[in-house]
């Protein structure tokens, strides 16, 4: 017995009178903001990562390591700003929903940032080794995980229940490059026993990649469980 | 409708609860058909209960004071042994609505109902019905305890005493004041005036004097709001206990209560003519989750006018 549900956000309308739940709006518009600043975040850093594996830019790898410090913060700070409009405000409806998407996906960028600093120093560590040519699919993976983050990001500003599940549909093809990746690495490894170790390297980037996907795909859930009320897995 | 009407009519006066006679009262004052486009359509509640789990039945009950219709066209239906919360905005007709539950509009001039409220199948605003012995059958507990200005004892037993009671009175007054787990902080003092009582006491006290009579269906509007919030938890989870015994209607402005307490939470508001109508009706972890329609989304998250 599915009861269809009114999930647009309620309109803005230029009242003169004050509008009863002005306090919390603000609340809530500054955890989304936040929210979509730990995105943009996490983002950089997966671009800063991906450039310092490809460039092979110690330097770079670094600094998403040291900046790896203020996307936890961020998401200490969300974490602390939704527990409190939690205790204080006794959201309901779509505005308890609403806090927790945004909570689990604060939750989800941290662990994606996390990923971004494993990428860095994989690309330190192939740094210090021979020169090997990188594997294709891995810069084609991180332009697409950054693409999907993005996707995500705004699949859950606009509470676009549509979007979400295009997001969750697209992490197929990060899943086939990484398998391709998996592939070319085992046959790296057998006919260069000497690139064994670069090789490893590679694949584990690309699992890290591969796993960052995953995550997006958690934001897509959380985006349609705010639209609808509903959890569905959406990448089985 | 459920088989087993109970019989509350007068004696000696002829009942048919099988059909009994509807009194349908001002015809005339029926909805326009432009009424009718201004009134949203409540939305459609999968809710279907058992027959024999349905304590009142509601069938586009209107309740009118005067020329003004407080309450419009209504339809929903009250589980057995469940609390079932009316929520909404001041005005929209919640304590109208419950108070045609055990016709205590009939106290207010110039109040009439049309449609039909059944109470176990037995509409209740039928010729020959005895709203007296309605009212003992469905008690009732109002906004601010009002304890008689009697002893605790006394309080409890006026009820039965009135209706002619022949057991053991002190048996029954102890029972009660268990039931509304009142017991252990009056047992010592049950000559003392109610109204020494605390706020929640007190309230808890009518709760007993409610029960003493031993009815089916507790109504209780606005029971905590002069009480502090302990006191407020205290009923709620007196509420809880009572359910096993009694079906529990309950009128709240605090969403919260409704939301903790209640097994269904129908919600209410008024339309442009000011009558009150049903918007929906759902679960209660259903309704303050994923409510269905966009005016109870708004009421509930406190966006509402």
């Amino acid at each position: 017995m599915e009861r269809a549900i009114d999930s647009e956000r309620p309109q803005q309308n230029a009242e003169t009178t004050p509008r009863p739940r002005a306090e919390f709006e603000r609340t809530l518009d500054a955890v989304r903001d936040n929210v979509l600043r730990l995105g943009a975040m996490v983002e950089e850093a997966l671009e800063h990562a991906g450039r310092a594996l490809m460039e092979r830019d110690s330097d770079l790898a670094d600094s998403v390591r040291w900046e790896d410090a203020n996307v936890n913060e961020l998401q200490r700070q969300i974490n602390q700003e939704i527990t409190v409009t939690i205790a204080t405000q006794a959201p309901v409806a779509r505005d308890i929903r609403e806090l927790l998407a945004l909570y689990h996906a604060a939750a989800e960028l941290e662990r994606m940032g996390d990923y971004a600093v494993n990428i860095a120093k994989l690309a330190q560590q192939l740094a210090s080794e021979p020169e090997t040519p990188m594997l294709r699919q891995i810069p084609l993976m991180e332009q697409l995980c950054r693409s999907q983050l993005r996707a995500a990001m705004r699949a859950l500003v606009d509470i676009s229940e549509v979007a979400a599940r295009e997001v969750c549909a697209r992490d197929d093809e990060i899943d086939h490059l990484y398998s391709s990746v998996y592939d070319d690495s085992m046959a790296l490894m057998s006919v260069a026993p000497d690139r064994v170790k670069q090789a490893t390297h590679m694949l584990f980037a690309a699992h890290h990649l591969e796993r960052l996907g995953d995550r997006v795909t958690n934001i897509g859930e959380d985006v349609v469980f705010l639209a609808t009320g509903q959890v569905e897995d959406l990448n089985p | 409708m459920a088989t087993k009407a109970p019989d509350i009519a007068r004696p000696g006066e002829q009942t048919d609860s099988q059909g009994p006679t509807i009194r349908i009262v001002a015809t005339e004052t029926d909805m326009t058909e432009a009424e009718r486009v201004a009134t949203p359509a409540p939305t459609s509640v999968a809710l279907d209960f058992a027959d024999d789990q349905v304590v009142f039945e509601l069938d586009g009950l209107s309740c009118f004071y005067g020329g003004f219709r407080a309450v419009n066209e209504i339809s929903l239906e009250v589980p057995k042994n469940k609390i079932t919360a009316f929520i909404g905005p001041s005005g929209c007709g919640k304590s109208t609505l419950l108070r045609s539950f055990n016709r205590m509009n009939d106290l207010i001039e110039g109040a009439h109902v049309t449609g039909h409220v059944r109470y176990h199948g037995v509409d209740l605003y039928a010729d020959g019905v005895d709203a007296v012995e309605v009212r003992r059958r469905i008690g009732m507990v109002f906004q601010k305890p009002n304890p008689f200005p009697k002893s605790i004892y006394d309080n409890v037993a006026f009820g039965p005493r009135v209706a002619g009671f022949r057991g053991n009175m002190d048996e029954l007054v102890e029972q009660s004041l268990r039931r509304a787990a009142i017991w252990d902080e009056v047992k010592d003092k049950l000559k003392a005036p109610g109204t020494a009582l605390s706020g929640g006491q007190q309230q808890r006290l009518c709760i007993a004097r409610a029960i003493a009579v031993e009815p089916d269906v507790i109504l209780m509007d606005e029971p905590c709001s002069s009480l502090d919030p302990i006191a407020t938890l205290k009923i709620e989870e007196l509420m809880r206990e009572l359910k096993e015994n009694f079906t529990i209607v309950i009128v709240t402005h605090n969403m919260q209560q409704a939301a903790r307490a209640s097994d269904y939470t129908a919600f209410l508001t008024m339309g442009e003519d000011r009558g009150g109508y049903l918007v929906e009706m759902a679960p209660t972890q259903e309704l303050f989750t994923r409510p269905a329609n966009r005016l109870t989304e708004d009421y509930i998250t406190g966006r509402f006018g």
